[in-house]
Order: structure tokens, then C-alpha cells, then sequence
């Protein structure tokens, strides 16, 4: 084993903790709070997991946490006008609807009525486009953490190449544009891809983000390049449940120069971007400036 | 000489036909569609590209009115004039041509077109949607340049394909039509440590940079398209980014330059003229259907 481990548990909570002390200098200095509102629709089990993590770490870093659970009969009208409502909540900075929604909801409807300037997540069509173009948006929080990740470890990513497995539309295109922006020059592969390996291979930055167990093996792994792993899955191993990422890790560990594990690498990133992508809405919302090393 | 020269003019033409028998469509329902070009300051700069545009439009049959502002207009003062045109239906699409007087920044004005009527494809939400690959109104030369390599006898999927140039109005959103026909795309740019490693690499190269000869033939995989997008004032003449003579003996489909992405992206405008018609017809039926 060659590898650095990239340690994303300890990074998130470095990020929480500048996250902590801007909002205590917005606090002292300005009389603001930063407030994050979340809405989850139904019960699905994750999500309440999740929307629970949310709103203590939301708590914990000093911001205002506003939580708005609906039934899962929510009719889609109700849900949009708690949406506006929030938009126009001088309070609330940040507006995060939780996914997936029940299947009798339009999600593209419901994402698209939050003011794009409190879309923390960065799904609105507007902030996609804007970080299309290259200007000032709220940027979706996984592909954000990625980022930072690799700039703490590798410093300038400029003329790297870079190669990001996957296209969706929440971590592999808005990661590709991120590395754009940083002066990569970037290979989107997905699984059309003709001879990914040997695509993968020519990577010194590769992101794995396709949601396949294992499917990155050591040699498709340039020695020495930094590899980030995106995948969250689960698999059955000697009876137990275990998660894996989308990079087999033994063989990739072998041959990376750095490596994120999984668990303990991204995932922790997550929702400590979610912390400064609203800490970034209530410093623009309030004409400040925003906060260094915590945006795009 | 290998490549087949791609003849940009008459993949115009088909599309200005089939955009004249759309605008004639609409014509028939009340919707007949009307371009607003606005320039601003300097008449000269823009001219060449308001002429041609309103030539294209008459051969399309899209109204065409061109309005000059002066130069010392406040960027408050022309957001006040695109609202206007953004309430008024007889106005379809919405042209902002540049460049611009300094103290107007481009994009607060492309901003405040109506995504509807963004013929152009230069709203950030327009971009949105080619990056979640929902194609509607998209920027006119990146849609031709991939509507020109659509023509050609190549399979899309799985496609390698290199953009050389990352501007946001060009080299990106063609990366992500690519992208979303299923090509494995690549994006250079000026701090891309070696072009020719990636350009060598593809089936398709598309290159959009504003450097004359910066395509060679030794940078392309013999047979590969490439679709060239730079127009350079060199000695009174026009060329593109590629040294066409050399690419030519390598590739296997070139586009000249001028005569190859240039007819196709006017043609484009036209379609998207339309097309916005289309949109906005159908959005004001739905709207208002209850009161007709």
C-alpha cells in the first residue's frame, strides 16, 4: 500500500469548524444567523436519517435549523407554496427539498420554484447554467466537497488531467465543470465509453462516480494519481452488509499516489458543503463577503 | 487531399427551408414569428453580423427589426427595454449583439431575456437544460457545430471527442451535447499541457479557440472529423483555427472555413426563431385557454 489516505471525516470537520467560526463573526459583527430550512415529504427511512444529520450538524455550527415535514400525500400545490413561503423567509438562507419526493410529485417543478439564490443544494436550472457558464452559483454539495478535497491535497489543479466516471446530473457533470473552472483538462467517461480502463489510466485527478461496486481496479489507476471515490454501495460480504465505494480500494490503494476511502471519504464532505453553501446564500443575501476557501 | 469538405452551405439551406416552412405554420395561426436584434453604440462592429442575420431571416420568412441604442445608455435603461420586449408577444426572440459599450455587461443583459425568447441559447437557464441534456433553445454555434458532425455517417455513442477551447458560449455546452448523444468527451484549453494527446486520441475534434493554424495535421487520427469554428482575420482573409491544408490530407471530414460552421449557426438562429414561437404559442394557449 502506497497511498495516502484522504481523510474526509477529519476534513468535514475542519470545514464545519470554519464553517462555526464565520457564522459566530456574521453573528457578533452583523446581528445575522445563518438559517437552513429542509422539507421532507413522507417517511422514507434514509431520508429521515439523513434530514436528522442535517439539522444537528446545522444546529451544531450555530446556524438556525428549520425543519418541515409533510405527509407523504403532500399535494404538490401545498408543497410549492411552502417553497415560496420560504423564499420569501428573510430567515431562511438555505432551502433544501429533500429527494427522492413520492412519485405523485413533480420534482423538477418543486426544485425549480426555490429561489435559486437559497437553492443550496445547487439543483435549480438557473445554477446549473450558471456554473455552465462559468459565473457565480450555488454549486451541489458533493461534487463541492470533491473539489475541496483535491485542493487541499494537491494545491493548483491546473493542467492536470482529469477524468470523471459518471454524468449524472448531481455529481458527474456539475464535478466536471468544478474541474474545469480549476484549469483541468477534463475526460466526462461514462458506459458508452470505448476502453474506459486505458481512459482512466491517462488520469492524474479520476473521480469515480457511477455507482457500481469495485468497478475501478488498480491498473486502470495511473501510479501516482489521486483518486476520488464517489461511490456509496452496498454489498453482501461473508454474510455481513458492508459498503463499498466504486473503486476497488486494495488494488487502487496500491498503485494511487492518494486515495478516499469508503466509508470516511467524500460522504462526510456532503453535508459539511451543504453548511457552507449556506453560509455562502446568507453572506450574499446580505451583500458580505464570502466566506474564503468554502465556494467554488 | 483525404478529407471530405463539409458543405456548411447547404446543410443551411435545409435548415433555413425547414425553418420558413415552420415560421409559415405559425404564420397560418396567428403567430408569425419577429426577431429583435439589439446592437448598442458602434453601429459598424455589428453590422456585418445584423445584415447577414436579417438576410437569413427574410429567406427563413422571421421578421427581422434591428434597434440601435445610443452608447451612453444605462445598463437599468436597456434591462427597461428588454422587459419590454419580454411582455410584448409580437416580439418572438430577442438578439443581443456584440460587443457591447464597457459599462454594459453582457451577461446582466442575457440575464434578463425571457428563457423563452432567448433565441441565442445564452440564458442560464438554457445552458441548464443542454447540461441535463433537455435540449430546447441552445446556443447557435455550438448546436450547429453538433448538428454538422450529426450529419456525418459516424456513430455518436461511445464516440471520442475532443473540444479544444472552453469558452462558455462554444467549447462547453458543445462538450455537453456531446456528452449527452453518448460521446466520451474531452475539453482542452489553454493550460491543457499537451492538445495533441487528446486530439490524436479522437474520432471527432471540434476546435474553437480564435488561434489561426492551431490544429495541425499531426494532431488528428487519420479519418477523424474535424469541425472548426474559428473565424481569423489573417491578411485580409478568413481562416479558421485549423492549418487547412495539412488537416485536409489527414482527416476524414473537414469544414472550410468560411463556408462551414458560419451559414450553419445563422441557420441555427432561425431555427430556434421558431422554435421559440412554437414555445411561446403553446405556453400563451395554456395560460390563457381558459379565457379564449
Amino acid at each position: 500500500m502506497t497511498a495516502t489516505i484522504i481523510d474526509g471525516k477529519a476534513f468535514a470537520e475542519k470545514v464545519r469548524g470554519q464553517v462555526a467560526a464565520h457564522v459566530a463573526r456574521l453573528k457578533a459583527d452583523h446581528g445575522i444567523t445563518p438559517g437552513l430550512a429542509v422539507v421532507l415529504v413522507g417517511e422514507d427511512p434514509a431520508s429521515q436519517v439523513y434530514v436528522r444529520s442535517k439539522g444537528k450538524q446545522t444546529v451544531e455550527v450555530g446556524m438556525a435549523s428549520f425543519e418541515h415535514k409533510l405527509p407523504a400525500d403532500t399535494a404538490e400545490a401545498d408543497l410549492v407554496a411552502l417553497v415560496q413561503r420560504l423564499n420569501a423567509d428573510p430567515e431562511v438562507h438555505g432551502i433544501l427539498v429533500q429527494l427522492p419526493l413520492p412519485s405523485h410529485l413533480n420534482s423538477d417543478l418543486v426544485i425549480n420554484t426555490i429561489d435559486p439564490a437559497k437553492d443550496v443544494d445547487g439543483f435549480h436550472i438557473s445554477n446549473v447554467g450558471l456554473l455552465g457558464t462559468g459565473q457565480k452559483a450555488m454549486v451541489p454539495c458533493t461534487p463541492l466537497g470533491c473539489l475541496m478535497l483535491l485542493r487541499d491535497h494537491l494545491g493548483s489543479l491546473s493542467g492536470l488531467n482529469a477524468v470523471v466516471v459518471g454524468r449524472s446530473n448531481i455529481v458527474g457533470k456539475p464535478m466536471a465543470q468544478l474541474l474545469l473552472g480549476d484549469s483541468c483538462t477534463v475526460t466526462i467517461a461514462h458506459s458508452r465509453t470505448k476502453d474506459l480502463p486505458a481512459v482512466c489510466r491517462a488520469a492524474d485527478i479520476l473521480v469515480a462516480a457511477v455507482g457500481r461496486p469495485e468497478m475501478v481496479k488498480g491498473d486502470w489507476v495511473k501510479p501516482g494519481a489521486t483518486v476520488i471515490d464517489v461511490g456509496i454501495n452496498r454489498v453482501e460480504r461473508d454474510g455481513k452488509t458492508k459498503l463499498v465505494g466504486d473503486v476497488d480500494f486494495a488494488s487502487a490503494a496500491a498503485v494511487a499516489g492518494a486515495i478516499t476511502p469508503v466509508p470516511g471519504g467524500v460522504g462526510p464532505m456532503t453535508i459539511a458543503c451543504l453548511l457552507a453553501n449556506t453560509l455562502t446564500a446568507c453572506c450574499r443575501a446580505n451583500g458580505l463577503a464570502e466566506p474564503e476557501g468554502l465556494t467554488a | 487531399m483525404t478529407a471530405t469538405i463539409i458543405d456548411g452551405k447547404a446543410i443551411a439551406a435545409r435548415f433555413l427551408a425547414g425553418a420558413a416552412a415552420e415560421a409559415a405554420a405559425l404564420a397560418a395561426e396567428g403567430w408569425a414569428p419577429r426577431l429583435v436584434s439589439i446592437s448598442v453604440g458602434d453601429v459598424a462592429a455589428a453590422e456585418l453580423y445584423v445584415r447577414n442575420q436579417s438576410r437569413q431571416a427574410a429567406a427563413a420568412g422571421v421578421a427581422f427589426e434591428a434597434r440601435n441604442y445610443p452608447a451612453g445608455i444605462s445598463l437599468e435603461q436597456l434591462t427597461g427595454v428588454l422587459a419590454g420586449l419580454n411582455a410584448d408577444p409580437r416580439v418572438n426572440g430577442i438578439i443581443i449583439q456584440r460587443p457591447l459599450p464597457a459599462h454594459i455587461p453582457v451577461k446582466a443583459l442575457q440575464k434578463a431575456v425571457h428563457p423563452l425568447k432567448d433565441v441565442e441559447g445564452m440564458h442560464p437557464a438554457s445552458i441548464g437544460n443542454i447540461v441535463y441534456n433537455d435540449l430546447a433553445l441552445g446556443p447557435c454555434t455550438a448546436v450547429a457545430a453538433v448538428e454538422i458532425l450529426k450529419t456525418l455517417p459516424l456513430s455518436v455513442q461511445g464516440l471520442d471527442v475532443t473540444v479544444i477551447g472552453h469558452s462558455e458560449i462554444v467549447g462547453k455546452p458543445i462538450a455537453f451535447l456531446m456528452m449527452g448523444l453518448g460521446a466520451t468527451v474531452t475539453v482542452c484549453h489553454h493550460m491543457t499541457r499537451q492538445v495533441a494527446v487528446h486530439s490524436r486520441r479522437a474520432d471527432a475534434v471540434f476546435v474553437a479557440v480564435g488561434k489561426p493554424g492551431l490544429v495541425t495535421g499531426e494532431m488528428l487520427k487519420p479519418g477523424a472529423a474535424l469541425i472548426d469554428i474559428g473565424i481569423n482575420r489573417v491578411e485580409d482573409r478568413t481562416v479558421g483555427d485549423a492549418d487547412f491544408a495539412s488537416c485536409a490530407e489527414v482527416a476524414g471530414w473537414i469544414t472550410p472555413v468560411p463556408g462551414g460552421v458560419g451559414p450553419v449557426t445563422v441557420a441555427t438562429l432561425m431555427k430556434n426563431a421558431v422554435l421559440a414561437t412554437r414555445m411561446q404559442m403553446t405556453h400563451y394557449r395554456q395560460a390563457f385557454a381558459a379565457a379564449e
